[in-house]
Protein backbone atom coordinates (compact mmCIF):
# COMPACT_ATOMS: atom_id res chain seq x y z
CA UNK A 1 0.00 0.00 0.00
CA UNK A 2 1.32 3.02 -1.12
CA UNK A 3 0.54 6.38 1.28
CA UNK A 4 1.39 9.78 1.30
CA UNK A 5 4.04 9.00 3.51
CA UNK A 6 6.15 7.63 0.60
CA UNK A 7 5.39 10.19 -1.80
CA UNK A 8 6.78 12.37 0.42
CA UNK A 9 9.60 10.77 0.77
CA UNK A 10 9.97 10.65 -2.88
CA UNK A 11 9.76 14.36 -3.64
CA UNK A 12 11.77 15.12 -0.83
CA UNK A 13 14.39 13.17 -2.18
CA UNK A 14 13.77 14.70 -5.54
CA UNK A 15 14.34 17.68 -3.96
CA UNK A 16 17.72 17.49 -1.95
CA UNK A 17 19.05 15.98 -5.57
CA UNK A 18 17.97 18.73 -7.29
CA UNK A 19 19.18 20.72 -4.69
CA UNK A 20 23.08 19.03 -4.39
CA UNK A 21 22.82 19.64 -8.81
CA UNK A 22 22.41 23.26 -8.39
CA UNK A 23 25.43 23.67 -5.69
CA UNK A 24 28.09 20.91 -7.28
CA UNK A 25 26.84 21.45 -11.24
CA UNK A 26 28.92 24.36 -13.37
CA UNK A 27 26.95 23.88 -16.27
CA UNK A 28 23.96 26.68 -16.78
CA UNK A 29 21.75 23.85 -18.65
CA UNK A 30 22.53 21.47 -16.19
CA UNK A 31 21.61 23.91 -13.07
CA UNK A 32 18.47 24.73 -15.01
CA UNK A 33 17.50 21.12 -15.25
CA UNK A 34 17.75 20.49 -11.49
CA UNK A 35 16.32 23.54 -10.75
CA UNK A 36 13.29 21.97 -12.70
CA UNK A 37 13.71 18.52 -10.61
CA UNK A 38 13.39 20.64 -7.50
CA UNK A 39 10.17 22.17 -9.09
CA UNK A 40 8.80 19.12 -9.83
CA UNK A 41 9.50 17.69 -6.49
CA UNK A 42 7.05 19.87 -5.38
CA UNK A 43 4.66 19.69 -8.02
CA UNK A 44 4.42 15.48 -7.00
CA UNK A 45 3.88 16.86 -2.97
CA UNK A 46 0.97 18.77 -4.22
CA UNK A 47 -0.85 16.15 -6.04
CA UNK A 48 -0.02 13.46 -3.55
CA UNK A 49 -1.21 16.13 -0.76
CA UNK A 50 -4.22 16.79 -3.09
CA UNK A 51 -5.22 12.98 -3.01
CA UNK A 52 -4.43 12.83 0.84
CA UNK A 53 -7.05 16.16 1.41
CA UNK A 54 -9.10 14.99 -1.30
CA UNK A 55 -9.51 18.98 -2.47
CA UNK A 56 -8.20 20.23 -6.08
CA UNK A 57 -6.11 23.33 -4.27
CA UNK A 58 -3.31 21.10 -5.35
CA UNK A 59 -3.50 19.84 -8.27
CA UNK A 60 -4.24 23.26 -9.46
CA UNK A 61 -1.48 24.59 -7.99
CA UNK A 62 0.38 21.94 -10.19
CA UNK A 63 -0.97 23.13 -13.44
CA UNK A 64 0.60 27.22 -12.63
CA UNK A 65 3.62 25.44 -11.38
CA UNK A 66 4.44 23.61 -14.62
CA UNK A 67 3.33 26.77 -16.95
CA UNK A 68 5.97 29.17 -14.28
CA UNK A 69 8.47 26.82 -14.83
CA UNK A 70 8.18 26.44 -18.43
CA UNK A 71 8.41 30.30 -18.59
CA UNK A 72 11.41 30.09 -16.37
CA UNK A 73 13.41 27.73 -18.39
CA UNK A 74 12.53 29.96 -21.92
CA UNK A 75 14.36 32.79 -19.88
CA UNK A 76 17.16 30.82 -18.48
CA UNK A 77 17.88 29.77 -21.74
CA UNK A 78 17.61 32.72 -23.60
CA UNK A 79 19.94 34.09 -21.60
CA UNK A 80 22.35 31.09 -22.02
CA UNK A 81 22.70 31.96 -25.54
CA UNK A 82 23.50 35.35 -25.34
CA UNK A 83 26.34 34.04 -22.74
CA UNK A 84 27.55 31.57 -24.91
CA UNK A 85 27.70 34.09 -27.45
CA UNK A 86 29.82 36.48 -25.75
CA UNK A 87 31.93 34.03 -23.92
CA UNK A 88 31.59 30.75 -26.12
CA UNK A 89 31.18 28.95 -22.83
CA UNK A 90 28.26 27.83 -20.39
CA UNK A 91 30.94 27.17 -17.26
CA UNK A 92 29.32 29.16 -14.62
CA UNK A 93 32.33 29.78 -12.93
CA UNK A 94 33.50 31.57 -16.27
CA UNK A 95 31.00 34.21 -15.14
CA UNK A 96 33.18 36.23 -12.63
CA UNK A 97 33.95 39.64 -14.14
CA UNK A 98 32.68 41.46 -11.41
CA UNK A 99 33.98 39.60 -8.38
CA UNK A 100 31.80 37.58 -5.99
CA UNK B 1 -16.89 38.04 -8.83
CA UNK B 2 -15.92 41.79 -9.03
CA UNK B 3 -13.46 42.89 -11.56
CA UNK B 4 -13.63 46.89 -10.06
CA UNK B 5 -11.66 45.24 -7.32
CA UNK B 6 -8.70 44.75 -10.36
CA UNK B 7 -9.04 48.38 -11.70
CA UNK B 8 -5.42 49.06 -11.05
CA UNK B 9 -4.07 45.87 -12.48
CA UNK B 10 -6.34 45.87 -15.17
CA UNK B 11 -5.45 49.15 -16.36
CA UNK B 12 -1.97 48.04 -16.32
CA UNK B 13 -2.63 45.19 -17.99
CA UNK B 14 -4.04 46.44 -21.09
CA UNK B 15 -1.41 49.09 -21.23
CA UNK B 16 1.08 46.37 -21.80
CA UNK B 17 -1.42 45.37 -24.69
CA UNK B 18 -1.04 49.28 -25.78
CA UNK B 19 2.76 49.34 -25.69
CA UNK B 20 3.18 46.13 -27.62
CA UNK B 21 0.88 47.35 -30.66
CA UNK B 22 2.66 50.73 -30.58
CA UNK B 23 6.08 49.18 -31.14
CA UNK B 24 4.87 46.85 -33.45
CA UNK B 25 2.97 49.80 -35.74
CA UNK B 26 5.11 52.95 -35.02
CA UNK B 27 8.13 53.84 -37.10
CA UNK B 28 11.34 53.09 -35.77
CA UNK B 29 12.11 56.83 -35.66
CA UNK B 30 9.35 57.29 -33.49
CA UNK B 31 9.93 54.46 -30.69
CA UNK B 32 10.97 57.62 -28.37
CA UNK B 33 7.83 58.36 -28.39
CA UNK B 34 7.15 55.17 -26.40
CA UNK B 35 8.48 55.86 -23.23
CA UNK B 36 5.69 59.04 -23.19
CA UNK B 37 3.27 56.34 -24.18
CA UNK B 38 4.53 54.40 -20.68
CA UNK B 39 4.20 57.21 -18.38
CA UNK B 40 0.67 58.21 -19.76
CA UNK B 41 -0.24 54.21 -18.75
CA UNK B 42 0.96 54.66 -15.60
CA UNK B 43 -0.29 57.98 -14.65
CA UNK B 44 -3.80 56.42 -15.70
CA UNK B 45 -3.08 53.65 -13.30
CA UNK B 46 -2.03 55.63 -10.44
CA UNK B 47 -4.77 57.93 -10.56
CA UNK B 48 -7.64 54.74 -10.63
CA UNK B 49 -5.15 53.54 -7.85
CA UNK B 50 -6.07 56.66 -5.76
CA UNK B 51 -9.72 56.29 -5.62
CA UNK B 52 -11.20 55.84 -2.44
CA UNK B 53 -11.98 52.07 -1.43
CA UNK B 54 -14.63 50.18 -1.72
CA UNK B 55 -17.17 50.26 1.20
CA UNK B 56 -17.64 47.12 2.36
CA UNK B 57 -17.34 43.56 4.80
CA UNK B 58 -13.37 42.58 4.87
CA UNK B 59 -12.36 40.95 1.40
CA UNK B 60 -11.86 37.03 1.36
CA UNK B 61 -10.54 34.91 -1.23
CA UNK B 62 -7.34 34.99 -3.05
CA UNK B 63 -6.94 39.14 -3.58
CA UNK B 64 -8.55 42.08 -1.17
CA UNK B 65 -8.35 45.28 -1.88
CA UNK B 66 -7.85 46.63 1.32
CA UNK B 67 -5.69 49.98 3.38
CA UNK B 68 -2.53 47.93 2.59
CA UNK B 69 -2.75 47.69 -0.99
CA UNK B 70 -4.37 50.57 -1.42
CA UNK B 71 -1.53 52.43 0.12
CA UNK B 72 1.36 50.39 -1.85
CA UNK B 73 0.21 50.06 -5.16
CA UNK B 74 0.36 54.10 -5.87
CA UNK B 75 3.69 53.49 -4.38
CA UNK B 76 4.67 51.34 -7.03
CA UNK B 77 3.44 52.74 -9.67
CA UNK B 78 5.28 56.21 -9.19
CA UNK B 79 8.13 54.08 -8.90
CA UNK B 80 7.77 52.93 -12.48
CA UNK B 81 7.15 56.27 -13.49
CA UNK B 82 10.33 57.21 -11.91
CA UNK B 83 12.58 54.14 -13.92
CA UNK B 84 10.71 55.25 -17.19
CA UNK B 85 12.42 58.69 -16.71
CA UNK B 86 15.73 57.20 -15.55
CA UNK B 87 15.27 55.00 -18.75
CA UNK B 88 14.74 58.63 -20.95
CA UNK B 89 18.07 59.85 -19.05
CA UNK B 90 19.78 56.69 -19.91
CA UNK B 91 18.74 56.50 -23.45
CA UNK B 92 22.78 56.81 -24.75
CA UNK B 93 23.53 53.41 -23.33
CA UNK B 94 20.20 51.40 -24.19
CA UNK B 95 19.82 49.37 -27.03
CA UNK B 96 17.54 50.51 -29.99
CA UNK B 97 14.68 49.20 -29.35
CA UNK B 98 12.54 50.64 -26.07
CA UNK B 99 9.56 49.08 -26.47
CA UNK B 100 9.95 45.54 -25.17
CA UNK B 101 11.70 47.32 -22.52
CA UNK B 102 8.62 49.32 -21.32
CA UNK B 103 6.35 45.93 -21.98
CA UNK B 104 8.52 44.22 -19.09
CA UNK B 105 8.53 47.21 -16.73
CA UNK B 106 4.80 46.88 -17.07
CA UNK B 107 4.43 43.04 -16.47
CA UNK B 108 7.02 43.46 -13.28
CA UNK B 109 4.76 46.17 -12.08
CA UNK B 110 1.80 44.79 -12.23
CA UNK B 111 3.58 41.26 -10.56
CA UNK B 112 4.42 44.02 -7.80
CA UNK B 113 0.51 45.34 -7.77
CA UNK B 114 -0.58 41.83 -7.25
CA UNK B 115 1.78 40.84 -4.40
CA UNK B 116 0.73 43.95 -2.40
CA UNK B 117 -3.27 42.34 -2.57
CA UNK B 118 -2.29 38.53 -1.91
CA UNK B 119 -4.38 36.83 0.51
CA UNK B 120 -3.25 33.26 -0.70
CA UNK B 121 0.24 31.13 -1.67
CA UNK B 122 -0.77 30.82 -5.02
CA UNK B 123 -0.92 34.18 -5.89
CA UNK B 124 1.79 34.94 -3.78
CA UNK B 125 4.35 32.45 -5.89
CA UNK B 126 2.61 33.83 -9.19
CA UNK B 127 3.15 37.25 -8.62
CA UNK B 128 6.50 36.85 -7.41
CA UNK B 129 6.90 35.19 -10.72
CA UNK B 130 5.74 37.56 -12.48
CA UNK B 131 7.85 40.31 -10.79
CA UNK B 132 10.90 38.37 -10.85
CA UNK B 133 10.93 36.62 -14.24
CA UNK B 134 10.80 40.43 -16.15
CA UNK B 135 13.50 41.44 -13.58
CA UNK B 136 15.36 38.73 -15.10
CA UNK B 137 15.28 39.88 -18.74
CA UNK B 138 15.76 43.41 -18.21
CA UNK B 139 18.79 42.60 -15.99
CA UNK B 140 20.26 41.27 -18.66
CA UNK B 141 18.50 44.08 -21.42
CA UNK B 142 22.09 45.07 -22.33
CA UNK B 143 22.98 41.86 -25.24
CA UNK B 144 26.00 43.21 -25.82
CA UNK B 145 27.83 44.23 -22.44
CA UNK B 146 29.12 40.93 -20.63
CA UNK B 147 28.46 42.21 -16.94
CA UNK B 148 24.80 42.90 -18.01
CA UNK B 149 24.33 39.51 -19.42
CA UNK B 150 26.50 38.02 -16.30
CA UNK B 151 24.02 40.47 -14.14
CA UNK B 152 20.92 38.40 -15.56
CA UNK B 153 22.43 34.66 -15.43
CA UNK B 154 23.36 35.43 -11.77
CA UNK B 155 20.11 36.67 -10.59
CA UNK B 156 18.30 33.93 -12.94
CA UNK B 157 19.89 31.35 -11.01
CA UNK B 158 19.72 32.52 -7.19
CA UNK B 159 16.25 33.98 -8.41
CA UNK B 160 15.35 30.25 -9.57
CA UNK B 161 16.71 28.21 -6.85
CA UNK B 162 14.43 30.33 -4.55
CA UNK B 163 11.41 30.37 -6.27
CA UNK B 164 11.96 26.24 -6.11
CA UNK B 165 12.21 27.00 -2.54
CA UNK B 166 9.06 29.18 -2.09
CA UNK B 167 7.02 26.70 -4.27
CA UNK B 168 8.42 23.58 -2.27
CA UNK B 169 7.46 25.25 1.17
CA UNK B 170 4.12 26.40 0.21
CA UNK B 171 3.42 22.26 -0.97
CA UNK B 172 4.90 21.24 2.21
CA UNK B 173 2.47 24.09 4.11
CA UNK B 174 -0.25 23.02 2.10
CA UNK B 175 -0.20 19.36 3.49
CA UNK B 176 -0.23 20.67 6.58
CA UNK B 177 -3.11 22.89 6.23
CA UNK B 178 -5.19 21.28 3.28
CA UNK B 179 -5.95 24.78 1.77
CA UNK B 180 -3.43 28.06 0.53
CA UNK B 181 -5.36 30.69 1.54
CA UNK B 182 -4.25 32.78 4.50
CA UNK B 183 -7.25 32.90 6.16
CA UNK B 184 -6.79 28.96 6.61
CA UNK B 185 -3.38 28.40 7.40
CA UNK B 186 -4.16 31.18 10.45
CA UNK B 187 -6.64 28.92 11.69
CA UNK B 188 -4.82 26.12 11.58
CA UNK B 189 -1.97 27.78 13.26
CA UNK B 190 -3.89 29.16 16.28
CA UNK B 191 -5.40 25.93 17.12
CA UNK B 192 -3.40 23.14 16.74
CA UNK B 193 0.22 22.72 17.40
CA UNK B 194 2.98 23.36 15.06
CA UNK B 195 4.45 20.14 13.10
CA UNK B 196 7.81 19.69 11.75
CA UNK B 197 6.13 19.66 7.92
CA UNK B 198 4.66 23.04 8.73
CA UNK B 199 7.48 24.57 10.51
CA UNK B 200 9.91 23.42 7.37
CA UNK B 201 7.44 25.06 4.97
CA UNK B 202 7.11 28.41 6.63
CA UNK B 203 10.75 28.40 7.04
CA UNK B 204 11.14 27.70 2.86
CA UNK B 205 8.64 30.80 2.23
CA UNK B 206 10.16 32.82 4.11
CA UNK B 207 13.42 31.78 2.54
CA UNK B 208 11.50 32.83 -1.05
CA UNK B 209 10.86 36.00 0.33
CA UNK B 210 13.71 36.47 2.19
CA UNK B 211 15.85 36.58 -1.77
CA UNK B 212 13.04 39.39 -2.68
CA UNK B 213 14.32 41.08 0.08
CA UNK B 214 18.32 40.75 -0.33
CA UNK B 215 18.38 39.15 3.68
CA UNK B 216 21.24 37.18 4.55
CA UNK B 217 21.64 34.74 3.78
CA UNK B 218 19.95 34.92 0.73
CA UNK B 219 21.97 38.22 -0.80
CA UNK B 220 24.52 36.55 -2.17
CA UNK B 221 22.95 37.54 -6.02
CA UNK B 222 22.44 41.03 -5.06
CA UNK B 223 26.45 43.44 -5.79
CA UNK B 224 27.07 41.59 -8.67
CA UNK B 225 23.65 41.90 -10.01
CA UNK B 226 23.49 45.74 -9.08
CA UNK B 227 26.72 46.07 -10.51
CA UNK B 228 26.01 44.66 -13.97
CA UNK B 229 22.71 45.57 -14.69
CA UNK B 230 21.64 48.56 -16.59
CA UNK B 231 21.00 51.73 -13.73
CA UNK B 232 17.35 52.01 -14.63
CA UNK B 233 16.39 48.06 -13.63
CA UNK B 234 18.40 48.35 -10.53
CA UNK B 235 16.29 51.60 -9.59
CA UNK B 236 13.24 49.04 -10.04
CA UNK B 237 15.26 45.86 -8.18
CA UNK B 238 16.04 48.75 -5.22
CA UNK B 239 12.79 50.02 -4.95
CA UNK B 240 9.63 47.96 -6.52
CA UNK B 241 11.55 44.33 -5.82
CA UNK B 242 12.30 44.96 -2.24
CA UNK B 243 8.76 47.01 -1.58
CA UNK B 244 6.89 44.60 -3.31
CA UNK B 245 9.06 41.92 -1.14
CA UNK B 246 8.22 43.53 2.21
CA UNK B 247 4.41 44.17 1.51
CA UNK B 248 4.29 39.95 0.99
CA UNK B 249 6.31 39.36 3.62
CA UNK B 250 4.19 41.99 5.77
CA UNK B 251 0.58 40.27 4.42
CA UNK B 252 1.90 36.92 4.94
CA UNK B 253 3.12 37.85 8.70
CA UNK B 254 0.62 39.59 9.74
CA UNK B 255 -2.51 37.98 7.83
CA UNK B 256 -1.58 34.19 7.90
CA UNK B 257 1.12 33.66 10.44
CA UNK B 258 0.35 36.08 13.28
CA UNK B 259 -0.44 33.22 15.74
CA UNK B 260 2.81 31.65 15.59
CA UNK B 261 4.78 35.58 16.40
CA UNK B 262 7.01 34.55 19.44
CA UNK B 263 7.86 31.46 17.12
CA UNK B 264 9.21 33.82 13.75
CA UNK B 265 10.49 36.32 15.77
CA UNK B 266 13.14 35.75 17.12
CA UNK B 267 14.27 34.23 13.52
CA UNK B 268 13.63 36.97 12.13
CA UNK B 269 15.22 39.15 14.58
CA UNK B 270 18.66 37.34 14.46
CA UNK B 271 18.62 37.54 10.22
CA UNK B 272 17.99 41.53 10.31
CA UNK B 273 21.02 41.81 12.59
CA UNK B 274 23.20 39.66 10.41
CA UNK B 275 21.34 41.55 7.31
CA UNK B 276 22.30 45.32 9.03
CA UNK B 277 26.04 43.75 9.67
CA UNK B 278 26.74 41.94 6.25
CA UNK B 279 24.96 45.10 4.15
CA UNK B 280 26.85 48.20 5.85
CA UNK B 281 30.31 46.51 6.62
CA UNK B 282 30.37 45.12 2.87
CA UNK B 283 29.62 48.65 1.46
CA UNK B 284 32.51 50.67 3.25
CA UNK B 285 35.23 49.30 0.74
CA UNK B 286 33.69 49.29 -2.05
CA UNK B 287 34.25 51.29 -5.53
CA UNK B 288 31.44 51.37 -7.82
CA UNK B 289 28.60 53.34 -6.81
CA UNK B 290 25.66 50.74 -8.18
CA UNK B 291 27.61 48.16 -6.15
CA UNK B 292 28.04 50.46 -2.89
CA UNK B 293 24.29 51.19 -3.65
CA UNK B 294 23.77 47.11 -3.38
CA UNK B 295 25.54 46.51 -0.30
CA UNK B 296 23.40 49.64 1.46
CA UNK B 297 20.47 48.05 -0.04
CA UNK B 298 21.22 44.84 1.75
CA UNK B 299 21.36 47.03 4.95
CA UNK B 300 17.90 48.56 4.41
CA UNK B 301 16.63 45.12 4.65
CA UNK B 302 17.68 44.58 7.68
CA UNK B 303 15.55 47.38 9.14
CA UNK B 304 12.83 46.53 7.62
CA UNK B 305 13.41 42.97 8.98
CA UNK B 306 13.63 44.67 12.39
CA UNK B 307 10.45 46.32 11.51
CA UNK B 308 8.51 42.48 10.90
CA UNK B 309 10.83 40.98 13.89
CA UNK B 310 9.15 43.51 16.47
CA UNK B 311 5.55 42.20 14.98
CA UNK B 312 3.75 44.60 16.55
CA UNK B 313 1.13 46.85 14.51
CA UNK B 314 3.21 50.07 15.07
CA UNK B 315 6.10 48.48 13.70
CA UNK B 316 4.33 47.49 10.76
CA UNK B 317 3.48 51.12 10.49
CA UNK B 318 6.95 51.96 10.63
CA UNK B 319 8.14 49.46 7.94
CA UNK B 320 5.57 51.58 5.76
CA UNK B 321 7.00 54.83 6.49
CA UNK B 322 10.34 53.40 5.72
CA UNK B 323 9.64 52.19 2.02
CA UNK B 324 8.16 55.65 1.53
CA UNK B 325 11.33 56.95 2.65
CA UNK B 326 13.44 54.58 0.96
CA UNK B 327 11.37 55.06 -2.29
CA UNK B 328 12.15 59.08 -2.45
CA UNK B 329 15.82 58.65 -1.31
CA UNK B 330 16.95 56.11 -3.43
CA UNK B 331 14.59 57.02 -6.82
CA UNK B 332 16.53 60.11 -6.30
CA UNK B 333 20.13 58.96 -6.16
CA UNK B 334 19.58 56.88 -9.27
CA UNK B 335 18.04 59.81 -10.53
CA UNK B 336 21.19 60.90 -10.65
CA UNK B 337 23.22 58.26 -11.40
CA UNK B 338 21.02 57.45 -14.52
CA UNK B 339 21.47 61.17 -15.70
CA UNK B 340 25.11 61.04 -15.16
CA UNK B 341 26.54 58.24 -15.88
CA UNK B 342 26.75 58.40 -20.17
CA UNK B 343 28.82 61.69 -19.17
CA UNK B 344 30.71 61.16 -16.40
CA UNK B 345 31.97 57.92 -18.23
CA UNK B 346 30.45 55.18 -16.00
CA UNK B 347 29.12 54.50 -12.13
CA UNK B 348 32.37 53.94 -10.04
CA UNK B 349 32.92 56.37 -7.37
CA UNK B 350 36.22 57.95 -9.15
CA UNK B 351 34.21 58.94 -11.77
CA UNK B 352 31.95 61.21 -9.52
CA UNK B 353 34.61 63.43 -8.11
CA UNK B 354 34.62 66.68 -8.07
CA UNK B 355 31.05 66.64 -9.28
CA UNK B 356 30.18 69.71 -7.15
CA UNK B 357 32.60 71.64 -9.08
CA UNK B 358 31.29 70.56 -12.25
CA UNK B 359 27.36 70.81 -11.48
CA UNK B 360 26.95 72.08 -8.20
CA UNK B 361 22.50 71.62 -8.09
CA UNK B 362 22.85 68.11 -9.11
CA UNK B 363 25.59 67.28 -6.67
CA UNK B 364 23.66 68.70 -3.86
CA UNK B 365 20.55 66.44 -5.10
CA UNK B 366 22.91 64.03 -4.37
CA UNK B 367 24.18 65.07 -0.95
CA UNK B 368 20.51 65.46 -0.21
CA UNK B 369 19.56 61.65 -1.27
CA UNK B 370 22.67 59.86 0.12
CA UNK B 371 21.73 61.54 3.79
CA UNK B 372 18.41 61.02 3.98
CA UNK B 373 19.17 57.02 3.01
CA UNK B 374 22.03 57.16 5.67
CA UNK B 375 19.14 58.75 8.36
CA UNK B 376 20.45 62.32 8.83
CA UNK B 377 17.70 64.71 10.58
CA UNK B 378 15.50 66.48 9.37
CA UNK B 379 14.95 63.94 6.27
CA UNK B 380 12.82 61.63 5.44
CA UNK B 381 15.19 58.61 5.88
CA UNK B 382 15.47 60.01 9.71
CA UNK B 383 12.06 59.48 10.48
CA UNK B 384 11.60 55.97 8.65
CA UNK B 385 14.86 54.58 11.28
CA UNK B 386 13.48 56.79 13.95
CA UNK B 387 10.12 55.04 13.74
CA UNK B 388 11.30 51.15 13.32
CA UNK B 389 14.20 51.87 16.21
CA UNK B 390 11.18 53.29 18.58
CA UNK B 391 9.20 50.50 17.52
CA UNK B 392 11.83 48.39 18.67
CA UNK B 393 12.18 50.00 21.71
CA UNK B 394 8.67 49.81 22.69
CA UNK B 395 8.75 46.30 22.53
CA UNK B 396 11.66 45.91 24.90
CA UNK B 397 13.56 44.82 22.45
CA UNK B 398 16.60 47.33 23.20
CA UNK B 399 19.42 44.99 21.90
CA UNK B 400 17.42 45.30 18.62
CA UNK B 401 17.48 48.95 18.71
CA UNK B 402 21.32 48.99 19.71
CA UNK B 403 22.51 47.06 16.64
CA UNK B 404 20.03 48.97 14.64
CA UNK B 405 21.34 52.49 16.00
CA UNK B 406 25.24 51.40 15.33
CA UNK B 407 24.71 50.28 11.95
CA UNK B 408 23.16 54.73 11.33
CA UNK B 409 26.93 54.79 11.95
CA UNK B 410 28.44 52.80 10.17
CA UNK B 411 26.10 53.96 6.94
CA UNK B 412 27.29 57.16 7.87
CA UNK B 413 30.21 56.45 7.03
CA UNK B 414 30.40 55.16 3.76
CA UNK B 415 27.70 57.87 2.23
CA UNK B 416 30.10 60.38 3.41
CA UNK B 417 32.52 58.82 1.34
CA UNK B 418 30.11 59.22 -1.47
CA UNK B 419 29.77 63.27 -0.83
CA UNK B 420 33.71 63.79 0.07
CA UNK B 421 34.56 62.73 -3.44
CA UNK B 422 32.28 64.99 -4.99
CA UNK B 423 32.72 67.84 -2.73
CA UNK B 424 36.56 67.46 -2.32
CA UNK B 425 38.27 65.53 -4.84
CA UNK B 426 39.48 67.30 -8.17
CA UNK B 427 37.20 66.43 -11.31
CA UNK B 428 38.79 64.95 -14.27
CA UNK B 429 36.96 67.61 -16.62
CA UNK B 430 35.38 70.64 -15.78
CA UNK B 431 32.02 70.34 -18.15
CA UNK B 432 28.83 70.06 -16.19
CA UNK B 433 26.91 67.18 -16.74
CA UNK B 434 23.88 67.95 -18.89
CA UNK B 435 20.45 66.06 -17.17
CA UNK B 436 16.74 65.93 -19.66
CA UNK B 437 13.94 68.62 -18.10
CA UNK B 438 11.96 65.84 -16.89
CA UNK B 439 14.26 63.89 -15.02
CA UNK B 440 15.32 67.27 -13.39
CA UNK B 441 11.75 67.70 -12.56
CA UNK B 442 11.13 64.82 -11.21
CA UNK B 443 14.63 64.96 -9.14
CA UNK B 444 13.53 68.23 -7.81
CA UNK B 445 10.03 66.77 -6.66
CA UNK B 446 11.93 63.74 -5.27
CA UNK B 447 14.00 66.47 -2.94
CA UNK B 448 11.39 68.37 -2.05
CA UNK B 449 9.42 65.08 -0.81
CA UNK B 450 12.70 64.00 0.84
CA UNK B 451 12.76 67.69 2.93
CA UNK B 452 8.99 67.42 2.95
CA UNK B 453 8.18 64.16 4.28
CA UNK B 454 11.00 64.74 7.05
CA UNK B 455 9.99 68.11 8.15
CA UNK B 456 6.29 67.34 8.06
CA UNK B 457 5.29 63.51 8.88
CA UNK B 458 1.83 64.08 10.00
CA UNK B 459 0.11 63.91 7.07
CA UNK B 460 2.03 60.73 5.74
CA UNK B 461 1.97 59.25 9.17
CA UNK B 462 -1.84 59.87 9.67
CA UNK B 463 -2.56 58.20 6.15
CA UNK B 464 -0.46 55.23 7.56
CA UNK B 465 -2.15 54.52 10.22
CA UNK B 466 -6.11 54.52 8.47
CA UNK B 467 -4.33 52.68 5.90
CA UNK B 468 -2.54 50.10 7.60
CA UNK B 469 -4.80 47.83 9.97
CA UNK B 470 -4.64 44.09 10.26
Amino acid sequence: MVTVTHYVVASAALFCIGLAGVMSRRNVLMILLCVELMLNAANLLFVAYSKAWGNLHGQMIVFFVITVAAAEVTVGLAIAILMMRQRNTLDADAVQSMKW
Amino acid sequence: MDLSLLRVELCVAVWIFVLLAADVFLAPAKKEGLSWLALAGIGIALVVSLQPLPIGPAPTGLFALDGVSHYFKPLFLATAAAVILMTQAFRPQMPQHPGPFYVLLFTSVLGALILSSIQDLILLFLGLELLTFSLYIMAAYLKTDGRSVEAGMKYLILGSVSSALLVYGIALLYGAVGDTSFAAIRAFLASGELTLAAQTGILLVLAGLGFKLAAVPFQLWLPDVYEGAPAPVVAFLAVGSKMAGAVALMRLLFLALAPIQPWWSPILASLSVLTLLYGNLGALGQRNLKRLLGYSSIGHAGYLLMGFAVGTLDSARAVAFYLLAYLVSTLAVFLIVCAATDELGGDDLDHYAGLSRRSPGLAAAFFIALLSLAGVPPLAGFVGKLLVLMSAVAADRLWLAGIGAVNVAISLYYYLMVVKRMYVDAPPSPSPVRVPAASLLALGALILLILGIGICQAPFLSRINLALIF
